[in-house]
């Protein structure tokens, strides 16, 4: 299975959109992808999981990693996840309480901090 | 056509019209087959004009021929090849002779070495004179066969020191042709052959390597999975390791299983993010500090934050993590204390009854250290067992989702309504998630299965 991954502008935001499955052999590309953004002086970034059909554990690790690297540089990744079974990879994981997940790339692309779409993953 | 020196005669298709030769009307023979490869290569003419050769060798020599095309044919491109040539009326000549015969062949020319050196990329074949101003015999060439990687070379040497091209190939070139004794035909063939040789010779490499990987990640799995430290007695544990489709590509996945005291257990299940050696290495580490902490008796508190601490001090990248489970179980006080970071639930078994272990999980190890968490303390019922494992099991593939933990849950209870022997649960589970998969799991699979000494029919 292919990974897809296309980047535009939205309100001053970078969203890169993930298509496929984030795994252990498509990981790398999403990796060096969110490198380049992140090299490439791109400080608000969000991630839209909408069409991830899967992300396992690697794939966890490199947005995971992302996350570091932007807040190392003042930035903040956030994800844009609506589907109930990345949720739970998320909840399983705990890393619900590491990334701000929004419902839409609306939500997570409107204003700062805290925008109103945040608990998209609330637990269950 | 003048007959030419072909280098010594080696394995594989290069060689293809040896045979002919061993068995031919004298030195015509070799010939005789190097015409037949021509004229099916020239594709249209009668493979029979290679002429005074018997009908069955004939035979024998089109159909190597018709081989040789549908070889070239399925690798399509034409071949780049970088002449290095500092005798522009030799060069032109090369040029020429390959133009002859409309050789498939995309031809530059660099006159020194230096330049040759400067410009590999893209290069299938180097065809190597072994006269030039700045690199003079074979010293050329072992600069070209260091820095050149995985480039084919075929020396050009002058009628009186064909001795050199002996020498080239006995250093790694491909081939060698004599200067003026060569045709269109051979040469194009020889560039072919050298390149397929080459290709040969990588894929060879390659194998060699992937044994090599493959003994290494042995080692690395008696690593991952130990021995359990039990005693027999009021427990049954039962190990599983299932290695993903990838075989060489070997997970992190890890566990173990130690006694701390009589009735008293500590299982240990854990996957580290990511596949290959560095992470097999790490799950090691871990699960042999695990091991030493839990044989120390360093307080069930202090446990995970320690194994969190050793993570993050041996890891090669700050993007390296670890999700693990661990069940302490007291088989007097039936009672199970459960830590999960980051990591699937383990399941209470109980007759046909089956519940992942409840609870917020705590974040997977090396994230934002310090979160390990309170221990979830869960009643074990009179018959219980408990299964813990790693993602590699629900992460396979039922229609267009994923089993999951609730797929596994019902999985898990179908099988104990079957009445089958609890023991032969892991086998079982991987049977049918991957009729489910429509394949073997992708990803490794590790599972600790331990029943309590009521529940091990």
């Amino acid at each position: 299975m292919e990974l897809s991954l296309s980047t535009r502008t939205v309100a001053g935001h970078k969203v890169l959109e993930v298509g496929g499955e984030i795994d252990v052999y498509t990981a790398p590309q999403l990796r060096e992808h969110l490198i380049a953004l992140v090299e490439g002086g791109d400080r608000q970034v969000v991630v839209d999981l909408g069409r991830v059909e899967f992300l396992d554990s690697t794939g966890l690790g490199v947005l995971v990693g992302a996350l570091k690297r932007l807040r190392g540089v003042d930035g903040e990744l956030s994800l844009v996840c609506a589907q109930e079974r990345l949720l739970k990879i998320f909840r399983i994981t705990g890393l619900d309480r590491v990334f701000t997940l929004y419902g839409t790339v609306e939500a997570a692309t409107a204003g700062g901090e805290g925008a109103s779409g945040a608990p998209a993953a609330t637990a269950g | 056509m003048t007959t030419s020196t072909v280098g010594p005669a080696e394995p594989g298709p290069p060689a293809g019209a040896a045979p002919e030769a061993d068995t031919g009307p004298g030195v015509d023979a070799g010939q005789d087959a190097a015409d037949a490869g021509q004229d099916a290569a020239d594709a249209g003419q009668d493979a029979a004009d290679a002429g005074r050769t018997v009908a069955q060798r004939r035979a024998n020599a089109a159909a190597q021929a018709r081989r040789a095309v549908v070889r070239v044919g399925a690798g399509g491109q034409r071949l780049r090849v970088l002449l290095v040539e500092d005798d522009p009326g030799d060069a032109f000549l090369v040029g020429e002779l390959l133009d002859e015969v409309d050789a498939p062949v995309t031809l530059r020319i660099a006159a020194t070495m230096a330049e040759a050196l400067a410009g590999l990329d893209d290069v299938d074949c180097v065809l190597l004179d072994l006269g030039l101003p700045d690199a003079n015999g074979l010293d050329g060439l072992r600069r070209l066969l260091r820095d050149g990687t995985g480039v084919a070379v075929c020396v050009l040497t002058g009628l009186a020191d064909e001795h050199l091209g002996v020498a080239a190939v006995a250093e790694g070139a491909q081939d060698y042709l004599v200067k003026g004794r060569v045709d269109g035909v051979l040469l194009s063939r020889a560039i072919r052959y050298a390149v397929e040789r080459r290709r040969a010779d990588e894929n060879a490499l390659r194998l060699r390597e992937s044994e090599l990987r493959q003994a290494e990640s042995r080692r690395l799995e008696r690593g991952l999975l130990p021995q359990p430290l039990m005693e027999p007695g009021v427990v049954v544990l039962e190990t599983f390791y299932r290695p993903g489709r990838q075989r060489a590509l070997l997970g992190g996945d890890f566990y173990d299983a130690v006694q701390t005291g009589p009735g008293r257990l500590s299982l240990l299940v854990g996957d580290v993010c990511g596949h290959g050696v560095e992470e097999a290495a790490l799950g090691v580490a871990l699960r042999v500090a695990w091991r030493a902490l839990t044989l120390a008796g360093v307080p069930d508190d202090d446990l995970l934050p320690a194994l969190e601490r050793v993570l993050m001090a041996e890891r090669r990248s700050e993007e390296v993590f670890a999700t693990v489970a661990t069940v302490d179980v007291d088989v007097a006080a039936s009672e199970a204390s459960v830590r999960i970071c980051g990591h699937p639930p383990p399941l209470i078994i109980s007759g046909d009854r089956v519940h992942p272990v409840a609870g917020r999980p705590a974040m997977m190890l090396g994230v934002f250290p310090g979160g390990t968490g309170e221990p979830n303390r869960v009643p074990l019922p009179p018959d219980w067992a408990v299964l813990v494992y790693t993602d590699g099991l629900i992460d396979g593939r039922v229609g267009d989702g994923r089993l999951g933990v609730g797929g596994l849950r019902e999985l898990v209870a179908e099988h104990r309504r079957t009445g089958a022997p609890l023991a032969e649960l892991p086998d079982w589970l991987i049977a049918r998630a991957e009729e489910r998969n429509g394949d073997p799991l992708a990803d490794d699979v590790a599972m600790l299965l331990l029943t309590g000494d009521q529940a091990t029919s």
